[in-house]
């Protein structure tokens, strides 16, 4: 008698990661091509426009890595903060909270020049979005309250801090009785460099570069490795465990606030609730299916940065935008089974006759 | 009556303690389902995604059989094949639970919203009748409220009440306690470590899908793209704010209930405090619970399972 089994590889496939991302690519193509099909809708028609309108002409490249940008630096502090071992799943508040810090700078000045105002809008948001992950960062060096809850609670808060700043303190009053803030100072929004695309897209590649360099090269980044696989060792040689996970986790929503303050005077004409768009649970599936790394965390964000904004395009066809999130969400489980895979052979044994 | 500015009328405390209890019960089943995952030791951050689900096929399944029970319970299915993925991944597969549950929401929001796109509906009717309790409901105030609410309301009692017992009072909750606390321990006594804590998931699913129909079916009486509006992260707050207790829990769900039930009710009452400011109640209460069970954990044993979020491989043992 034999029988299959799943034994442990000795040795992990190299290079497996890719792969799997592609394996995970091609298994949410399937699924949901099947999805589209048994409701009706034209498979290749909806795939075809989704690749012409993310990746098919420059005009949409651009904007397909505008929408690149928020997601890698989502992406980019959850891998950081992933380095200790510790989830920062409250990116998405932190991205929200640092937009409001960015408005907040804009109101103050909003006669400064340009350049100014704009690099004090995203130090602002830098420092906003690391404010808001102040309170679980202590709460976790001080006391050792698992950050994966507290972080992912203030999401929630955040989100209504700019709903309550919409329906009073910082209320447009040309607004017509709308709920919105005022708008922020035309000399507030980011030029283009290319197309479409604004500058945010440099300045998130640079951001990108230095961590990657950061974190493998510094003495910091290098002490965090350390505190990160073992915090025996860390203690032993004297790193001081409390001050790591502190500084790391602020770090992290440093990362993320930053992302909120591009997108803010990037994309938007004010701030609002939607200044995020799940850029943050977004980040976290980048940051997962890149393994971590700052590089591929910039290749995932730009696919999935395609595939947002080509699944926008698709409504035109009478096919929900929802099909996009679908597809991202089948990535990640596909690259899961596809990583197991790799991590796994399955072998025929003789089966112990009892 | 007038008590310092405020204005009280019966009518609306009835409507206040009405309101409280909807949602209290779409809460409490969410995050009682919750609950049993996470004693098996499976965070589950899918939860807004499996509610979506059950809001959506529970709406679809009573709209098309024409009964709110099927079409609750059709909720719950959807809820549960949801999380069977989480199950997959999480557990057989031993992703990373963290991952495999936020990846799980949005899988869950997207497949309602693609689902459900055609039957987005502007009409709103409740499918469920209140029940009156004989005898009960006629008595003042109490009965108006307690004893006329949602039939689901008292399944939803009735659920907390049976998770309590089974969890604290048999062998089966004592194994998936035991898987909790110790995968490993509780392998090597013998308990299928894996297959417990699929089943746990997989029912936390089916709850959240009940919750999700309860909301569709009974609360608002329609289906809309993005109608669970985060109640899925209350559920998954909730869980922590009552310790991991199935009584505890209901008595948060009770508190967050109310919350959400007086943040429309502010102004009607004639109180001058941001209704915006009261939502954010729940969330920092949570926060606040978690850091003093933190705190107090150096001294006495913490509520928190011992095995929450680590996935077990055998082979590693």
């Amino acid at each position: 008698m034999k029988r299959l089994v799943l034994a442990r590889r000795e040795n992990p496939t190299r290079g497996g990661q890719p792969l799997a991302f592609l394996v995970g690519l091609v298994f949410a193509l399937v699924i949901g091509a099947l999805l589209l099909w048994s409701s009706g809708d034209p498979v290749i028609d909806t795939y075809q426009r989704m690749w012409e309108r993310s990746f098919g002409s420059r005009d949409v490249i651009s904007a397909t890595l505008n929408r690149a940008v928020p997601l890698a630096l989502a992406g980019l502090a959850v891998s950081i903060a992933a380095k200790m071992g510790l989830w920062n799943i409250g990116a998405e508040g932190q991205i929200l909270f640092g937009a409001t810090a960015a408005a907040g700078m804009a109101r103050i000045g909003d006669s400064w020049p340009g350049p100014v105002l704009i690099t004090a809008m995203l130090i602002a948001a830098a420092i906003g979005g690391a404010l808001w992950a102040l309170g679980p960062a202590l709460a976790r060096s001080e006391i050792g309250v698992s950050e994966i809850i507290t972080t992912l609670m203030l999401n929630e808060v955040a989100l209504r801090v700019i709903r309550y700043l919409q329906s009073g303190p910082w209320k447009d009053p040309d607004g017509f009785g709308n709920l919105q803030v005022t708008p922020l100072p035309d000399q507030a929004a980011l030029g283009n460099i290319w197309e479409r695309a604004h500058l945010g897209v440099l300045i998130a590649l640079a951001v990108i570069a230095f961590f990657a360099w950061f974190m493998t090269r510094s003495v910091w980044g290098y002490e965090l490795r350390i505190a990160g696989s073992s915090a025996k060792a860390a203690t032993y040689i004297g790193i001081s465990m409390r001050t790591k996970v502190l500084g790391v986790l602020l770090l992290s929503g440093a990362v993320a606030g930053f992302a909120g303050g591009i997108e803010l005077t990037g994309t938007a004409s004010r701030l609002n609730e939607n200044i995020s768009n799940g850029f943050g649970f977004a980040g976290i599936i980048v940051a997962a299916l890149a393994l971590m790394r700052p590089s591929g965390v910039l290749v995932v964000a730009v696919a999935f940065g395609g595939l947002q904004v080509g699944g926008q395009s698709i409504q035109l066809l009478g096919v929900s935008s929802a099909v996009s999130a679908i597809l991202q969400a089948l990535i990640l489980f596909g690259a899961i089974g596809a990583g197991v895979l790799s991590a796994y052979q399955i072998r025929l044994v003789d089966r112990k006759v009892a | 009556m007038i008590f310092g500015g405020i204005t009280i009328t019966e009518a609306s405390v009835i409507g206040l303690i009405v309101a409280s209890l909807q949602f209290a019960t779409l809460l409490y089943l969410a995050a009682l389902g919750e609950t049993i995952a996470e004693r098996a030791g499976v965070l589950n951050l899918g939860v807004e995604g499996m509610m979506a689900m059950g809001a959506m096929a529970g709406y679809v399944g009573g709209v098309a059989s024409g009964s709110p029970w099927i079409g609750f319970l059709v909720g719950g299915l959807a809820g549960a094949l949801l999380a069977s993925v989480h199950a997959v991944a999480a557990v057989a597969l031993g992703a990373d639970q963290v991952v495999s549950g936020l990846a799980l929401t949005i899988l869950g929001l997207g497949l309602a919203n693609f689902l459900g796109d055609s039957y987005t509906s502007d009409t709103r009717r409740s499918l469920f009748k209140d029940v009156d309790i004989p005898g009960l409901s006629d008595i003042p105030w109490v009965g108006e409220t307690i004893f006329s609410a949602s039939p689901i309301t008292y399944v939803a009692a009735a659920l907390g009440v049976l998770t309590w017992f089974v969890l604290s009072r048999t062998s089966i909750g004592l194994g998936l306690r035991a898987v909790g606390e110790s995968a490993s321990t509780a392998d090597s006594a013998g308990h299928g470590v894996a297959a417990i804590r699929m089943t746990a998931v997989v029912i936390g699913g089916a709850m959240a899908g009940f919750s999700g129909a309860f909301l569709t079916l009974d609360t608002v009486g329609a289906w809309s793209e993005g109608i669970t509006v985060g109640r899925g992260w209350i559920a998954v707050a909730l869980v922590i704010f009552g310790a991991w207790r199935p009584g505890r829990v209901g008595l948060g769900a009770l508190l967050f209930g109310f919350t959400l039930a007086l943040e429309r009710r502010l102004q009607p009452f004639g109180i001058e405090f941001s209704p915006i400011l009261l939502s954010m109640l729940p969330y920092i209460l949570t926060v606040g619970v978690l850091v003093v069970i933190s705190y107090r954990a150096r001294n006495q044993p913490s509520p928190t399972p011992a095995g929450l979020g680590i996935a077990y491989r055998r082979e590693e043992r």
